[in-house]
């Protein structure tokens, strides 16, 4: 039997919506990797003005297809930031640093202080992400040890009870990372990450790269994992079959802004933007036999995107405004945003 | 069988492998080619006044039964492979009548000594700043030494001995050019000699080093530029990983595998160099045996030496293989 | 080709700096032709005279100019490194892409002959030879010998290059189409490997001259074709270090590193220019 469980809050208590303070929150962000040489600059508009907020001991996703630009607003609320990509807008707040417009602009000993001890990490492609050279007791040692503040023996006994939550044997922490398999190496990335129960944890396509069946088992072990500690989860992948299954509230990310934000359930029942009523009807339905059509065109180039709303080029309902103009996320029903032309015919746009 | 086992004893073919072929390689050289190596000893021995015919005679004769060259090809063959085996190579022409092998195993030490120490601080400096270098790539005293490494790294080992003997013969003479210790310092376990062994040491050492270094210089170099960018590294980064413990456990210790792999590949170099550097300084190693036996037309302690270089070499890379599997714990499982 | 060439010289200040260190020793050889003195006459201007207008480089002890003997035994030395080159680029490329395209226990097998050429200490093999043959030892034999002994480093880094393009799609569509091993091997691959085998040229050009200068340094050579290790051989024979006739050593040895380093530095640049991630990162990556 596992050491026991730290009090949390009642199953019911954690699915009512709670307006309790957010966790993160993210205003009018603009990143953009930009290439300078003989004296021309370029950017790519990677993430173009995105706002959202992540509330405390939640499962919030954040959809889209590769090339919408969720990898590098994920990099860059991590603080992963390196040239060519510079933060050239907006801010990025934490509960536990507040005032500070992210990670990138904190000093060294506060970044120092809030990684993995607040913030942490599940990336994707769970083959490489252990030093293959050394047993997998020294990541967790070099990662965590010294956020606990336990004596050794408590520690690794802490470590064991947290493996036991993800159904691993402790063997697991004799061994190289490349005598496990990969759902084992993923739910040691589980188990390293939620250590030290951070308020935040971003877990990229975390599942992409295991097959169906041990997909299923890790993603009840996210879920259980979070539930348990309480802490936030923003959750990214291009899978819409795993957002429906595991998410509370839901982003559609296209060409580096944002199109809709919702809770998960009405998303799905009532997408309002056309891209998100494509993603949502492009999922395969058990009986449902009519055929799927296939978006016309590519997503854009975020070099040079199309002027006004990005999405215009591929759109059923374009209109002569969304050539023109961006459309402004609005509210449109309780927690639901929608940045559409169509939905809100008199909202105005940002050049 | 144990992982382990199974990879020693694969190990152990190659250089079994490496033995046979190159021992055959030597066999077909003297045995093989139409020059007859007693022919040659002989000219060169009686290229100083002359020889009676009869005295010639008796000499070839007492040559080729010495150096296993009477009897049919097969015969012939395995006479050879059994000399190999005993390291029983006959005795020396130049030195006679002292056997091949004791001249061997008295300048053998003199180049293991000298090989060990040149190869482990080479490896060990070129290394650990080539690993530096790739992972502070701003650093501008890094960058300098780099530019110094790719500038020294091309020039073959003797031109660097010439040039130290020049600068520490003629015109800086501080460091002794000449000999493996002091002349008139008899040989035995105390201070002064061994003083002395290291004084001349110095520069054969230092030659060597200098050329090596920036090999593993470079090489480190450019396996930690791009060990940087792989998943674990970005990964530990992300978690706040001490950058001192990232260097270290994360990306050296990564790196120093092919770089191994490269010291195995570059043993039989490393030798070849260490055999000329040693005749530039007239250490009493191997090297100064072999071409001074070339030049006395001795046939035994040519083929002598020539075959204990291949076997002295091939273990040394067995030994390096043996070790590999403590640094990358994946290789047992392929 | 011209445009990976161009964008070398741009890009890339190690290429500019060994293309002219490289030209430079070229055009020394190439002066060889307009030498006035026979190459192999001796006692033809008055010995042992320091660097002066008359004679640039001086005279050496046998009575040579050692710039006229020096542009000679550079283009020998050049020579003689671009015939092994050439020679064991043949062996290289043949077992490189064979052993890589046909992969399984072909693979293992030359891999292991391979390994073994890799490691077997050259010098004292190639002293033997010289001890059995001794003048019989001609230029030719000594380039075929070494171009034997010498491909097999090479020869796993094109195989390398051939595992990875086994792999590829258009291979695949090569082998249905139903081309033999050989026309794809030709046809198809060669051009792919092309600049490996370039830098790995240079690189053995590198090693086959190394060993020439340091074989007739110990006088294992044909010693009377002029040489670099050929010039210093003699200076040595002349005790020339003792006599002071320091310039008989220093032009030699300061043309020889140039060409050395000049070679080592095209070889760098080229594999450096093969991966594409630090081409990127010279190109553009850099902000500012």
């Amino acid at each position: 039997m596992s050491a026991p469980v730290p009090a949390v809050p009642s199953a019911a208590a954690a699915a009512a919506p709670v307006p309790a303070a957010p966790v993160l929150s993210v205003q009018d962000l603009k990143a953009y990797y930009r290439t300078r040489y003989f004296g021309v600059t370029r950017d790519v508009r990677a993430v173009d003005g995105v706002s959202f907020e992540v509330r405390a001991g939640e499962i919030y996703g954040l959809a889209g297809e590769s090339s919408s630009g969720k990898t590098t607003l994920i990099k860059a609320i991590a603080g992963a930031i390196r040239p060519p990509l510079e933060v050239v807008g907006g801010t990025m707040t934490f509960s536990f640093l507040p005032g500070s417009p992210g990670l990138h602009r904190a000093s060294p000993a506060e970044v120092a202080g809030i990684r993995w001890r607040h913030l942490s990490y599940i990336m994707q492609g769970s083959m490489n992400v252990l030093n293959p050279v050394r047993r997998v007791k020294h990541s967790f040692d070099d990662f965590a040890f010294r956020h606990m503040g336990l004596a050794r023996s408590a520690f690794w006994a802490e470590v064991e009870a947290h493996l036991a939550r993800v159904d691993l044997d402790p063997s697991v922490l004799a061994a190289y990372p490349h005598e496990l398999s990969g759902g084992m190496r993923q739910r040691v990335t589980i188990a390293l990450a939620t250590l030290c129960r951070p308020e935040f944890v971003i877990a990229d396509e975390p599942t992409t790269a295991l097959d169906v069946l041990v997909q299923k088992t890790v993603l009840g072990m996210i879920r259980s994992v979070q539930r348990e500690i309480g802490s936030s989860l923003l959750f990214v992948t291009h899978d819409m079959g795993v957002h429906a299954a595991l998410t509370d509230r839901l982003a559609i990310m296209y060409a580096g802004r944002l199109a809709e934000e919702g809770r998960t359930a009405e998303i799905f029942a009532r997408p309002r933007h056309p891209y998100t009523r494509h993603l949502v009807g492009s999922l395969p339905r058990i009986g449902d036999a009519s055929e799927r059509k296939s978006l016309d065109g590519t997503p854009p180039n975020l070099a040079d995107p199309p002027p006004g709303c990005r999405f215009h080029p591929r759109c059923p309902l374009a209109m002569d405004v969304c050539r023109r103009e961006q459309p402004a996320m609005i509210a449109d029903g309780p927690d639901h945003r929608v940045a559409c032309f169509a939905v809100h015919p008199q909202s105005e746009g940002h050049p | 069988m144990h992982p382990y086992l199974a990879y020693v004893a694969k190990r152990l073919g190659q250089f079994l492998l490496i033995a046979f072929i190159g021992v055959n390689l030597a066999y077909a050289i003297t045995h093989a080619t139409p020059i007859d190596p007693v022919e040659q000893s002989i000219a060169v021995a009686t290229s100083f006044g002359s020889t009676a015919p009869q005295a010639i005679e008796s000499m070839r004769q007492s040559l080729r039964e010495l150096y296993g060259l009477t009897g049919t090809p097969l015969e012939q063959y395995l006479t050879f492979w059994r000399r190999v085996v005993t390291a029983d190579f006959g005795p020396s022409l130049s030195a006679f009548p002292a056997p091949v092998s004791s001249l061997i195993a008295r300048a053998l030490p003199w180049t293991v000594g000298l090989l060990v120490t040149s190869t482990l601080l080479s490896f060990a400096l070129g290394s650990l700043l080539g690993g530096l270098a790739g992972y502070h790539q701003d650093s501008r005293g890094l960058k300098l030494m780099g530019i110094l490494a790719m500038g020294l790294h091309p020039v073959p080992y003797y031109i660097v001995a010439l040039v130290l003997l020049i600068v520490f013969g003629f015109v800086w003479p501080v460091l002794p050019i000449a000999g493996g210790s002091a002349m008139n310092l008899p040989q035995g376990f105390n201070l002064e000699f061994a003083a002395s062994v290291a004084r001349h040491s110095i520069l054969p050492v230092l030659s060597l080093t200098l050329v090596g270094v920036g090999g593993w210089f470079l090489g480190m170099r450019s396996l930690v530029s791009n060990i940087v960018s792989e998943d674990y590294v970005v990964y530990a980064e992300l978690a706040g990983v001490d950058r001192r413990r990232i260097l270290s456990s994360y990306v050296m210790r990564n790196a120093l595998v092919p770089q191994f792999t490269g010291l195995a590949m570059s043993l039989g170099g490393i030798f070849n160099g260490a055999i000329i550097t040693e005749k530039v300084f007239g250490y009493p190693g191997v090297g100064t045996l072999l071409v001074d036996a070339v030049y006395a037309g001795d046939y035994g302690l040519v083929l002598g030496v020539t075959t204990v270089s291949i076997i002295g070499v091939s273990v040394g890379v067995l030994v390096i293989d043996l070790v590999y599997p403590f640094l990358d714990p994946r290789v047992q499982v392929r | 080709m011209l445009a990976i060439l161009r964008d070398l010289l741009r890009y890339n200040a190690e290429f500019r700096i060994g293309l002219l260190l490289v030209g430079i020793v070229v055009v020394l050889a190439a002066l060889s032709f307009a030498s006035p003195y026979p190459p192999l006459d001796v006692y033809v201007v008055p010995p042992d005279l320091p660097p002066s207008w008359a004679y640039p480089f001086g005279t050496t002890s046998r009575g040579q100019d050692v710039f006229w003997q020096l542009t000679v035994a550079i283009r020998n030395t050049l020579a003689f490194g671009i015939a092994v080159a050439l020679l064991s680029r043949v062996l290289s490329l043949a077992i490189g892409l064979f052993s890589g395209y046909k992969g399984g226990w072909i693979d293992r097998v030359l891999m292991s002959i391979n390994d073994t050429f890799i490691v077997l200490p050259l010098f004292p093999i190639l002293v033997l030879f010289y001890f059995v043959m001794r003048d019989r030892m001609t230029w030719a034999m000594l380039a075929l010998i070494m171009a034997c002994l010498g491909w097999a480093y090479d020869a796993r880094l094109i195989r390398s290059v051939a595992m990875s393009l086994k792999t590829r799609e258009f291979t695949q569509t090569s082998i249905f189409s139903g081309m033999t091993t050989r026309e794809i091997l030709m046809r198809e691959h060669l051009p792919y490997v092309m600049p490996i085998v370039f830098s790995t040229t240079m690189n053995n050009m590198n090693w086959s001259i190394g060993l020439e200068v340091t074989l007739s340094v110990l006088g294992f050579t044909d010693i009377n074709t002029p040489t670099i290790g050929g010039m210093i051989f003699w200076a040595n024979q002349h005790t020339a270090m003792v006599a002071g006739v320091w310039w008989w050593f220093a032009f030699p040895v300061a043309v020889v590193v140039m060409a050395f380093v000049g070679l080592f530095l095209l070889a760098v640049s080229m594999n450096e220019y093969i991966d594409p991630r630090s081409r990127l990162r010279r190109m553009g990556g850099a902000a500012g």
